[in-house]
């Protein structure tokens, strides 16, 4: 479960405190339940994941994680585009403490990303869809309770979303998933419940066609 | 307040103490800094030890057939070994630990790892390799008849160390300060060519008149040097009367404020 309570959010910038990105968000997502954020360009939808994931502290509020969670899987980040994939996914199983089992991490990642030999090949020459299934196989081989996905799984090519959102059906009574996509599609693919982020503040849905349809009112209506 | 919910009890091993999540934090940043900088480029490897080496050569060329500058009681290829070294060791461990947080910004993602890992990393890292490049350099010195064994070889472990910690102490206040405001990195590349010259690498604060020298010995660097190469060698005739306090007084209160720096800072070094 995560507690989000009354989270405020700006950003510094170079003519002192920025406009407030989040503005009184308050949530709780429960364990198992995999959600999708929707909103305009800017609402805020990966800075409450930033939050979330515990990469960025809030500027007021707290957020509890009483779970791991996992990193948020996002464009770019977290990988080293001079070291090559299986470099990177022995360094994200140091720091999340497998260093014994290391051998089966590595197998685990490099038989569901399907990378084959560009598994040792330096980052930096992948393509963004090669990117993106390194990156969700990497999460993927760690238990979390709830993994978070910056657009990342829109990234990959279609059967390989297929296997992903598959992946997750199997372990939907174990884990839950916090996503932002800008494809429909592969929100009601993977996430049963949404979130709608509008004016720094977030409305829960309790299905995720509800909360695209508020989404896409709000843009007519604007 | 939100009572804690208690469907979340997990068995203990779930749960890691942050001690440990930073030690393998450290240790997976470690081997991680480790593999590009051996790895970078063609035989990388080679140059970390080609540099200091190149270095040393063109200061020998220069001062001992263009100047003819003799050292009573000292070889003087060893003094300027020393030096170099010593001086390295310092630069090598604040610069690098200086550009650590710009350039593992990527690694942010993962909330485990935070700015101070990725400077303590590089900083260790960079001791390893500037011991590895100095023991080597010694060693074929010393198979070429320039170099002798340390008279006092603890004290001279001791110097060096302390010159890896300011090294690192500085490091961390500048990776703070170049991460705030990028000037401060830009300053602190220009400052460490006159710093190199005002640490005595090249003579000995002994050769100057009294006011300078005073002056001169006001650097902690220049102070720990004259006390390596006294410890080297017993017939040294350099500054007598120091004592390492000055340069460990620099060393603990640069790693202090350093770290103080990283506490104040820690929310606007993620943010940046």
């Amino acid at each position: 479960m995560i507690v989000v309570e009354d989270v405020h959010k700006r950003y510094q910038t170079e003519h002192g405190a920025g406009k407030w990105v989040l503005q009184g968000v308050s949530l709780t997502i429960q364990p198992k339940v995999s959600v999708g954020l929707v909103g305009r360009n800017g609402a805020g939808k990966s800075t409450l994941l930033r939050l979330i994931g515990g990469v960025d502290i809030p500027t007021r509020g707290k957020i509890d994680r009483y779970c791991r969670v996992s990193w948020p899987m996002g464009f770019g980040g977290g990988l080293q585009g001079s070291l090559t994939g299986r470099q990177n996914a022995k360094f994200v199983s140091r720091i999340h403490g497998h260093e014994v089992d290391i051998p089966d991490r590595l197998a685990y990642v490099a038989d569901f990303s399907e990378l084959g030999d560009a598994f040792d090949q330096p980052v930096k020459t992948y393509s963004s869809g090669m990117r993106s299934r390194l990156q969700f196989a990497l999460s993927l081989a760690f238990d979390f309770d709830v993994y978070i996905s910056d657009e990342v799984t829109a990234a990959g090519d279609a059967s390989f979303r297929a296997k992903a959102a598959a992946a997750f059906k199997n372990m939907a009574d174990r884990a839950g998933l916090i996503m932002v996509s800008h494809s429909e599609g592969t929100l009601r693919q993977f996430c049963s419940a949404g979130i709608w982020l509008h004016n720094g503040r977030a409305l829960w849905f309790d299905s995720i066609d509800e909360a695209l349809k508020a989404y896409k009112e709000s843009i007519g209506a604007c | 307040m939100t009572a804690t919910p208690k469907a979340q009890a997990r068995e203990p091993q779930d749960t890691r103490s942050s001690v440990s999540i930073a030690l393998s934090a450290w240790n997976a940043l470690f081997l991680r800094e480790a593999v590009s900088r051996v790895s970078a480029g063609r035989a990388a490897w080679l140059w970390l030890l080609v540099e200091p080496a190149a270095h040393l050569t063109i200061l020998m060329v220069l001062f001992s057939t263009i100047r003819h500058r003799i050292m009573p009681g000292f070889d003087f290829a060893l003094f300027l070994a020393i030096g170099v070294l010593g001086y390295n060791l310092f630069r090598h461990s604040a610069l690098r630990s200086m550009a650590a947080i710009a350039a593992n910004r990527a690694l942010f993602t993962y909330r485990q790892v935070k700015p101070v890992d990725v400077v303590l990393a590089r900083a260790f890292l960079e001791g390893v390799i500037q011991l590895f490049v100095g023991l080597i350099m010694l060693a074929g010195m010393s198979l070429v008849g320039f170099a002798e064994l340390p008279n006092d070889p603890l004290t001279v472990m001791l110097v060096y160390t302390l010159f890896w910690l300011f090294g690192t102490g500085v490091g961390l206040m500048l990776s703070v300060g170049s991460t705030l405001i990028p000037e401060v990195g830009r300053v602190a590349n220009l400052c460490f060519i006159p710093l190199y010259f005002l640490s005595g690498v090249l003579f000995s604060p002994a050769m100057l008149p009294p006011e300078p020298r005073y002056w001169l010995l006001l650097n902690p660097i220049a102070q720990g040097l004259e006390l390596a190469r006294a410890a080297f060698s017993p017939g040294y005739n350099g500054v007598t009367g120091l004592d390492l306090g000055y340069l460990t007084a620099f060393a603990v209160g640069s790693i202090f404020f350093g770290l103080a720096l990283h506490v104040r800072f820690s929310r606007r070094l993620l943010m940046q």
